[in-house]
């Protein structure tokens, strides 16, 4: 365990535990104290990692190998943006709010965990935590599609926890430890790998599962569409990136995908990757709602940091992290819109929908910021990342799968360009006519992220000497 | 092999196929807690006691209220659709014949694997080296707790109102 | 700032400024655009009188200089150029019938500073940015001057003759700087290149039709006829008979002097180019019955003497053509601007409506006459000893078949400005004419200033030779021989001649023609043979762009539809059909049956674990 990081696990589950004692008679309590909560981390951590002594040295200081604090970041940013978009949409009468204000901050300590683990079972202790949280997350308005998202996705990734528990357990028999760093060594000694990397492969085969990755993506699009609207941001924003992608892109780091160790793996994920962009892309440009289809856009997006985690060189790596960034905060945005979008004209099908930008340009212009940094649009920071995989991929030779990638980032762009058509653009239709823009909190978090999109792809240059010391950090 | 191991996984089979085959599915989720209580006592039998122990908190306990919650949400519309249950009486077949597979592949299998094995790396058995390294996952043992409590709170106030 | 710069600069800067006017202010754009031109015309005479200039800078990395370079040619160009901008942008001062005069003079502007630019860039490649930006302000400026459907089609035209010899010149210029080594003209001039071989050849050939093409020669003319009916009187008395001949025929001098030794073929080929252009514009100009028309016909047949007379090689025929391009870009700007002043005081320029103006507008009229009888080679003005020059060149090369072409050409010119000027200033005036008017102050200036260099560049004919035609043969590295003064031999009497002749074929004319002037060349145009060939003429047989624009295009521009739409289908129909159908397919997949997930998540896991197992797992 990352022991910089610690507090950052402690203190949200402390204050999830607070909570349904502070918010007995008072139901906003609960609000605040996990807004606050998470507000807090964000800025301590602002000041870890940006802290003027900090940039000057070019963050050779980093506490940990810098992934960690770059990924909790994260967490708290979309945990914050959620509670935060929550306090204002929630129901007031709901009454388990204390409830959902405790699992929210459970959910963000656990990747917290997640993140900051350094061995196999303790990651896929947290990553347990994370599916129980969301089973009950999912299903916080109660709504048909809701339990049904829930219980697909529950079902569907339980045969995920069983394919990690085998491959721990061969991994334990052939490695005889489950830590992160013996792996390492063991992957850059000369013994040939055999079991271990096929207890490596289960292992990475339910993070594939639990990644959404085609064609284990089933459970997605129903548990995204179904979720309650502010959930479906954290979920796809960033909990299935944490419990699944995440751990991919570490086991990439550990087998040394980039010195040809497991070559097998590498090249299977890879595939899975760029099988995930096509289906998830071609899915999307048909889906009649709009959730739906920012699910199908989640999958393909995911396929292009699990692409680039199977190549596994350095500059692939970076790319992966950096899009796993650039996907929580875009997709959230959309998510939040979405989530805006149903409570004011009461429903997310497309075909009911038009001409909203006229009441809505609030939510209309962050929702092209973010789709344009989806589909990879210079200056915004996804068309960095998105650069530096094509990148990664066409220096290792492999033009085909870069050719691949490049073209369906236009696809990407063409499914938005769709979305954005029928949701925002166009004719006003009768469930637009009577939809006022959302208050002004509920806009803030999306408005906050797209400044994020704007400032990272404009500030481009000092991010990477970041990306940099973390990818060199985690390689060695 | 001594009679009350035997016993103990003969309980397990037992539990394990009644959870599959139950009509009933509150049934199946306690026949499941049985399963977690069973492989629990298996598991002090084979002197792991903390394994037990979190077999019997996070599986037997836990994992049961999650299926019994998840259940009572599903119940309803149980009743309203009865499935047709003819396909699972096919379950014995299937599990016979992934019995025998087992027989003629898992030794072989698991005798490779004892000879990849690195006995060295742990300096004593592979339990010691497991156990003892597990303080670390405390906190995610107190997490999995805390999610569970909140779970529960989360979704029974949803069904003692309705 | 360099002063190499300033004529380049000052007008682009001016009429930058122009766009920032707004349209409704008086005079402020005239004065603004006047004295940008004026100081622009000093600034050229400051770099004709000093020694060459150059200014360099590095451009387009290695190799590759921004060159300015005025030697005495380029100096003496841009002295001309600034000459007819600032007397255009005089002229058109209170003349209403030019568009809007704010985008007349940002047009005028830009073209000026654009021809000054040609004009001094020795780096081919400048010079060729420089041409073409003329191309766009030569659309803008036809498109912009009336308001007509007629104008943009005009425009169009024009654009797209020049655009397409514009090309050539392009193509041309990469050729020549690649089998030379270096885009400097002047480096070139150094080691000159031959017609040796077939790349040279082309080349040059590529050059020559960019430059003729620029000068308005057969058989890239037919926009200029078209423009003096669709445009406005100052924008053809500036851009074809001024600025386009004196940038053709400069470069094509260059071209064909300085940059490449030509052989006798090339030569005859030149020759025979010019003396086509002659007769044949020269015949069309005869039987015009519009003032400006007519004055275009005849813009692009003297042409044809400026290109006769490079095209003999001689120093002689070369002194000739340059000398003729300055003389004709000041007797036909001089000419077009009677005919503005005309069409403004009378309101039509239609030759049978005109007549008598002489009483009314003294001084348009004597202008005209001195420049008419100038553009006919009447001694002792000034187009007599340039065309002289042109004619002593021709028959030294002893082809005398080209002097006679050229004679004849000038006997047509004659009796059509006989036909012209009777028609529009003697005879008797009609009754609606009778209040007319002589021409404002602002534009009869700059034409008296224009027929004041015709007779003085006339009688004192030595004089420019000397100081302006002389220098330029030295910087064409040409020996000059002795040019100048009145030689009393038998070109003269030749001339007489044809003045006679011209006068009494005038008479034959109106006699025919019932006594009126406009008809006075019916007797010609309704004879025999040429009755048919006008007849093809008028309905533009024999204009090559309108052939290819009927024929030739619409079958290419359906055969390019057709490959468009195909290419349409492939990138865009099979593509969307094949998404479309892709998609559907996972749509109707994904029906949110848990079995059927499942199924496909354990047949994954299954496949994925054998091939882990398979490649270097389990081994």
């Amino acid at each position: 365990m990352d022991k910089a990081l610690l507090a950052f696990l402690i203190i949200p589950l402390f204050a999830a535990v607070l909570i349904p004692f502070a918010a007995r008679y008072r139901p906003r309590m609960a609000d605040i104290l996990a807004n606050v909560t998470l507000l807090a981390g964000l800025a301590n951590l602002a000041w870890l990692a940006l802290s003027p002594s900090m940039i000057a040295s070019e963050f050779a200081n980093l506490p940990g190998d810098g992934l960690s604090l770059l990924l909790v970041g994260a967490i708290y940013l979309v945990g914050l943006c959620v509670t935060f978009f929550s306090a204002w949409f929630l129901d007031e009468n709901l009454p388990n709010r204390p409830a959902y204000y405790s699992l929210l901050l459970v959910s963000v300590a656990a990747m917290t965990g997640v993140v900051t683990s350094t061995d196999f079972f303790t990651l896929y202790v947290f990553v347990e935590v994370l599916a129980v949280t969301s089973f009950a997350l999912i299903t916080t308005d109660e709504s048909f599609a809701g339990v049904e998202g829930a219980l697909k996705y529950f079902f569907l990734t339980f045969p995920a926890s069983a394919l990690i528990i085998v491959g721990l357990a061969i991994l334990m028999l052939t490695l005889g430890s489950l830590s992160y760093e013996n792996l390492r060594i063991f992957m850059s000694s000369d013994i040939p790998a055999g079991p271990v990397t096929f207890g490596a492969a289960l292992i990475m085969l339910g993070f594939i599962i639990k990644s959404g990755v085609v064609p284990f993506h089933a459970w997605t699009p129903d548990a995204y569409q179904g979720a309650y609207a502010p959930v479906s941001a954290h979920l796809a924003g960033i909990v299935t990136k944490i419990s699944g992608v995440y751990a991919l892109i570490k086991m990439a780091t550990l087998l040394r995908f980039f010195d040809g160790r497991a070559q097998a793996l590498s090249e299977m994920l890879m595939f899975l990757g760029l099988l995930s962009i096509a289906v998830g892309a071609i899915a999307a440009l048909r889906q009649k709602d709009f959730k739906r289809m920012l699910a199908f856009s989640s999958i393909s997006q995911v396929g292009y940091i699990v692409l680039a985690a199977g190549l596994g060189t350095p500059l692939a790596l970076i790319g992966a992290v950096f899009h796993l960034f650039n996907h929580a905060t875009f997709k959230t945005v959309l998510f939040l819109n979405s989530a805006s979008v149903e409570r004011s004209a009461g429903t997310t099908d497309m075909d009911k929908l038009g001409g909203l930008e006229h009441s809505m340009p609030w939510t209309s212009w962050t929702s092209v910021v973010a789709l344009l940094s989806t589909a990879g649009v210079p200056p915004l920071s996804g068309f960095w990342s998105k650069l530096l995989i094509i990148l990664a991929l066409w220096e290792s030779g492999l033009r085909t799968y870069a050719v691949l990638a490049l073209l369906f980032s236009i696809v990407t762009l063409a499914y938005f360009m769709v979305m954005q058509r029928k949701v925002f653009f166009g004719k006003k239709t009768a469930a637009a006519e009577s939809s006022p823009e959302v208050s002004a909190p509920l806009l803030a978090p999306a408005i906050v992220m797209c400044g994020l999109i704007v400032a990272l792809g404009l500030l481009f240059p000092y991010f990477y000497t970041y990306l940099k010391v973390v990818a060199e950090r985690i390689i060695i | 092999m001594n009679d009350p191991r035997l016993v103990l996984f003969a309980l397990t089979a037992l539990f394990s196929i009644w959870a599959v085959m139950a009509r009933s599915l509150l049934t199946s989720a306690i026949m499941l807690a049985l399963v977690s209580v069973t492989v629990s006592l298996i598991f002090f039998d084979y002197g792991a006691p903390w394994a037990g122990v979190f077999e019997l908190s996070v599986c037997a306990g836990l994992i049961t209220v999650l299926f019994i919650g998840a259940v009572s949400l599903i119940r309803s519309e149980e009743e309203k659709h009865p499935e047709s249950r003819a396909r699972f009486y096919a379950l014995p077949l299937a599990a016979a014949i992934f019995a025998i597979a087992g027989w003629f592949y898992l030794p072989p299998f698991f005798a490779e694997m004892a000879g990849w094995a690195r006995p060295g790396t742990g300096g004593g058995t592979i339990g010691l080296a497991l156990w003892d390294m597990r303080r670390q996952d405390l906190l995610g043992q107190v997490l999995m707790l805390a999610a569970g409590v909140f779970v529960i709170k989360s979704v029974f106030p949803r069904r003692t109102e309705k | 700032m360099n002063l190499l710069l300033i004529p380049i600069v000052l007008p682009l800067v001016s009429a930058l400024a122009l766009l920032l006017m707004r349209e409704k202010t008086r005079y402020l754009k005239e004065v603004l655009a006047s004295a940008a031109a004026l100081v622009s015309l000093l600034a050229a005479a400051n770099i004709f009188l000093l020694p060459q200039q150059e200014l360099v800078y590095s451009w387009l990395g290695a190799g590759m200089n921004f060159t300015l370079r005025a030697d005495n040619l380029s100096a003496f160009l841009l002295l001309a150029v600034s000459l007819f901008s600032a007397a255009i942008s005089i002229y058109s001062f209170s003349l209403p019938a030019k568009g809007s005069s704010k985008w007349f003079f940002f047009n005028l502007l830009m073209t000026q500073s654009f021809a000054a630019g040609a004009a001094l860039a020795d780096n081919m490649v400048a010079m060729l940015f420089f041409w073409e930006g003329l191309l766009v302000f030569l659309y803008t400026f036809i498109a912009l001057s009336q308001d007509t459907a007629a104008a943009k089609r005009t425009a169009m035209k024009a654009f797209l003759i020049n655009g397409v010899t514009d090309l050539c010149l392009l193509v041309g210029i990469t050729i020549t700087g690649y089998i030379a080594g270096t885009m400097s003209m002047n480096e070139i001039s150094h080691n000159k290149l031959t017609l040796d071989y077939g790349w040279s050849v082309f080349a040059y050939v590529l050059l020559l039709i960019g430059a003729v093409s620029k000068a308005g020669a057969f058989p890239f003319h037919t926009w200029i006829p078209d423009a003096a009916k669709d445009s406005s009187a100052p924008f053809m008395a500036y851009v074809p008979a001024a600025i386009d001949k004196l940038l053709g025929i400069y470069f094509l001098a260059r071209a064909s002097v300085y940059l490449f030794q030509l052989n006798g073929t090339m030569s005859l080929i030149l020759m025979s180019l010019g003396a086509v252009t002659i007769l044949v514009a020269v015949m069309m100009a005869f039987v015009q019955k519009d003032y400006k028309r007519l004055l275009s016909y005849h813009a692009v047949s003297q042409t044809g003497y400026m290109i006769l007379g490079i095209g003999t090689l001689n120093p002689v025929g070369i002194a000739g053509g340059l000398f003729h391009m300055i003389n004709h870009a000041t007797y036909k700007s001089c000419l077009f601007m009677t005919a503005g002043a005309v069409e403004r005081q009378a309101g039509t320029g239609d030759l049978s409506k005109l007549g008598g103006l002489f009483r009314a507008m003294p001084l348009t009229g004597l202008c005209f006459l001195i420049a008419a009888a100038a553009i006919s080679g009447i001694a002792p003005l000034n187009g007599f000893f340039s065309k002289e020059l042109v004619y002593k060149g021709a028959l030294d090369t002893g082809y005398p078949i080209f002097f006679w072409a050229a004679e004849l050409g000038s006997f047509l010119t004659l009796a059509s400005f006989l036909k012209l000027g009777h028609s529009v200033y003697f005879g008797s005036r009609p009754e609606e004419l009778k209040d007319t008017k002589e021409a404002p102050f602002s534009m009869l200036l700059p034409m008296t200033a224009l027929a004041a260099i015709c007779v003085a560049f006339g009688f004192g004919a030595r004089l420019p030779i000397e100081n302006f035609i002389g220098p330029c043969m030295v910087a064409l590295n040409i020996q000059t021989p002795m040019l100048s003064g009145f030689h009393a031999d038998k070109l003269y009497f030749v001339s007489v001649i044809v003045i006679l002749a011209a006068v009494i074929n005038h008479m034959l004319g109106l006699a025919a023609g019932g006594g009126k002037p406009s008809k006075s060349s019916d007797h010609i145009h309704y004879a025999p043979v040429l009755k048919e060939a006008y007849a093809l003429a008028e309905r533009r047989a024999f204009d090559l762009y309108e052939q290819s624009m009927d024929r030739v295009v619409p079958v290419f521009s359906l055969l390019l539809f057709k490959v468009d739409r195909f290419f349409d289908w492939v990138i865009d129909t099979v593509p969307s059909r094949a998404t479309g159908f892709l998609s559907g397919a996972s749509s109707r997949f994904h029906n949110g049956s848990y079995p059927l997930y499942m199924a496909l998540t354990l047949a994954g896991a299954v496949i994925y674990i054998l091939l882990a197992a398979g490649n270097g797992g389990l081994k």
